[in-house]
């Protein structure tokens, strides 16, 4: 790669390493496990940076460090990233939904719970709503990095966003304690 | 979970059309229950997005990767902020000289002859070594306001609140103007110091994203219309003399959306009303 290639991959992925390091670390839950992860992607990144054609290289980059993570966890620990879908129904069975007005003191969860409601998410879950939530991207660009239909992001955000609002609601701590 | 929770989601989104989210609207309107729900959905989504948290890539990993891209004489300063971290990456032993070292240092003989004008100079010739400095220092302004979490002392998105303020506190007028409808509101402003200089520091917001554009009196010196784009400790700067004044964006937003409020506030330079 020429020089200018170099120049000009540091100026379009270094401003986005926090987004990249944030992905990786919520995907694979380790801190350290995150930084090898993110590694590889750049390593990836760099190797693939000819065929990154302008635009917004934050999408672009987040694909790399997503597929990065995965295949990490596929060989290291695969029983995270290959979950039937009947079992990602099953998590979807606890509990009913919040439905009384009280279930907005979720507003006062702590910042810990939040996080470990978040950690426990199933993988496809729990990337679509970092991406929404966490770096603000659209359906289309989740999409387009998660690989899967804009239909598919729509319902496994609804289905994240189900299963914390479950974790979160109040009564919940004490029928789990 | 039902069907009314992919369509309040997409709401809350903004990702529904005018007509689907007109028709949502009604039905908000006539169903308490759903209504609820909306309230619901939003107070979870404001609770996550304030306090999930945002895992910061660690210094070490940065100064590392910057070391190993940055172009040649900021290659040393990166490396002299790396030194105190180096030594934990060693104990963790990771395969940084076989992966992702191997690749990158392959590509570093050629940084050496790397031509000026990859870097991101363009017309208007170099600036000089000491803007670079000011560079950095708009960096380190920019920062150290976000990490007091107090980025301004003048809070309105009203231009013709912002600029009396600036004028007061300043001999020069700087270019006011919210640009809210492009995208960059603007959250305030503030004095900051960049050079020896009181310089106005204008804090606009794209997204999730703070800008600073920090403007002052030009340099007699300083070639007219010079302009140069950098990285510095991963923020994007654009630095810029227009109409007397010297610019200087400083974000974390990616390097297109800082050229675009760049393109949008320079031309205004000089003909700001006094």
């Amino acid at each position: 790669m020429q020089a200018d290639g170099h120049a000009r991959f540091a100026a379009s992925v270094l401003p986005h390493l926090d987004a990249a390091y944030n992905l990786a670390r919520w995907l694979v839950r380790d801190g350290h496990d995150a930084q090898d992860v993110v590694q590889d992607a750049l390593v990836r990144a760099l190797r693939h940076f000819d065929g990154f054609r302008g635009g917004d290289p934050r999408p672009w980059l987040l694909a790399i460090v997503r597929n990065a993570a995965f295949a990490w966890l596929g060989a290291r620990r695969p029983n995270e990233v290959e979950v039937p879908d009947d079992e990602l129904d099953a998590a979807l069975a606890v509990g009913a939904p919040p439905a009384d007005p009280e279930s907005l003191a979720i507003r006062h969860a702590q910042r810990r719970e939040i996080d470990e409601a978040i950690a426990a998410l199933p993988i496809a879950f729990r990337e679509a709503l970092v991406l929404r939530e966490l770096e603000e991207l659209s359906y289309r660009e989740i999409a387009r990095i998660t690989d899967v239909p804009i239909g598919t992001v729509m319902s496994r955000l609804s289905r994240a966003r189900h299963l914390l609002a479950v974790a979160l609601r109040p009564e919940a701590s004490r029928s789990l304690a | 979970m039902n069907d009314d929770d992919l369509w309040l989601d997409a709401l809350l989104d903004d990702e529904l059309d005018a007509a689907a989210s007109v028709a949502l609207q009604r039905r908000l309107a006539a169903e308490p229950a759903l209504q609820r729900r909306f309230e619901e959905r939003r107070a979870l989504r404001e609770a996550v997005r304030a306090q999930a948290t945002r895992h910061a890539a660690p210094a070490a990993l940065r100064a590392h990767l910057e070391s190993m891209l940055a172009p040649a004489p900021a290659r040393a300063e990166a490396a002299a902020r790396g030194t105190r971290e180096r030594t934990s990456w060693r104990l963790r032993g990771l395969p940084w000289a076989t992966g992702l070292g191997g690749a990158l240092v392959a590509g570093l003989c050629t940084l050496a002859v790397v031509d000026p004008a990859a870097l991101g100079w363009h017309r208007g010739g170099a600036l000089s070594a000491q803007q670079t400095a000011e560079a950095s220092e708009a960096v380190s302004a920019h920062t150290r306001a976000l990490l007091v979490d107090h980025p301004i002392e003048v809070a309105s998105s009203d231009q013709h609140t912002v600029r009396p303020w600036l004028s007061a506190r300043l001999n020069f007028v700087p270019p006011v103007v919210d640009l809210v409808a492009q995208g960059y509101p603007l959250i305030g402003a503030r004095r900051d110091v960049l050079a020896g200089q009181t310089a106005a520091a204008l804090v606009y917001r794209h997204g999730a994203h703070v800008i600073s554009v920090f403007v002052r009196p030009a340099e007699s010196t300083a070639p007219a219309d010079a302009e140069a784009t950098r990285v510095v400790r991963g923020f994007n700067v654009i630095e810029r003399t227009r109409g007397g004044l010297a610019f200087c964006f400083v974000s974390d937003v990616n390097p297109h959306d800082l050229q675009t409020l760049a393109d949008l506030v320079t031309p205004l330079a000089g003909t700001a009303h006094q």
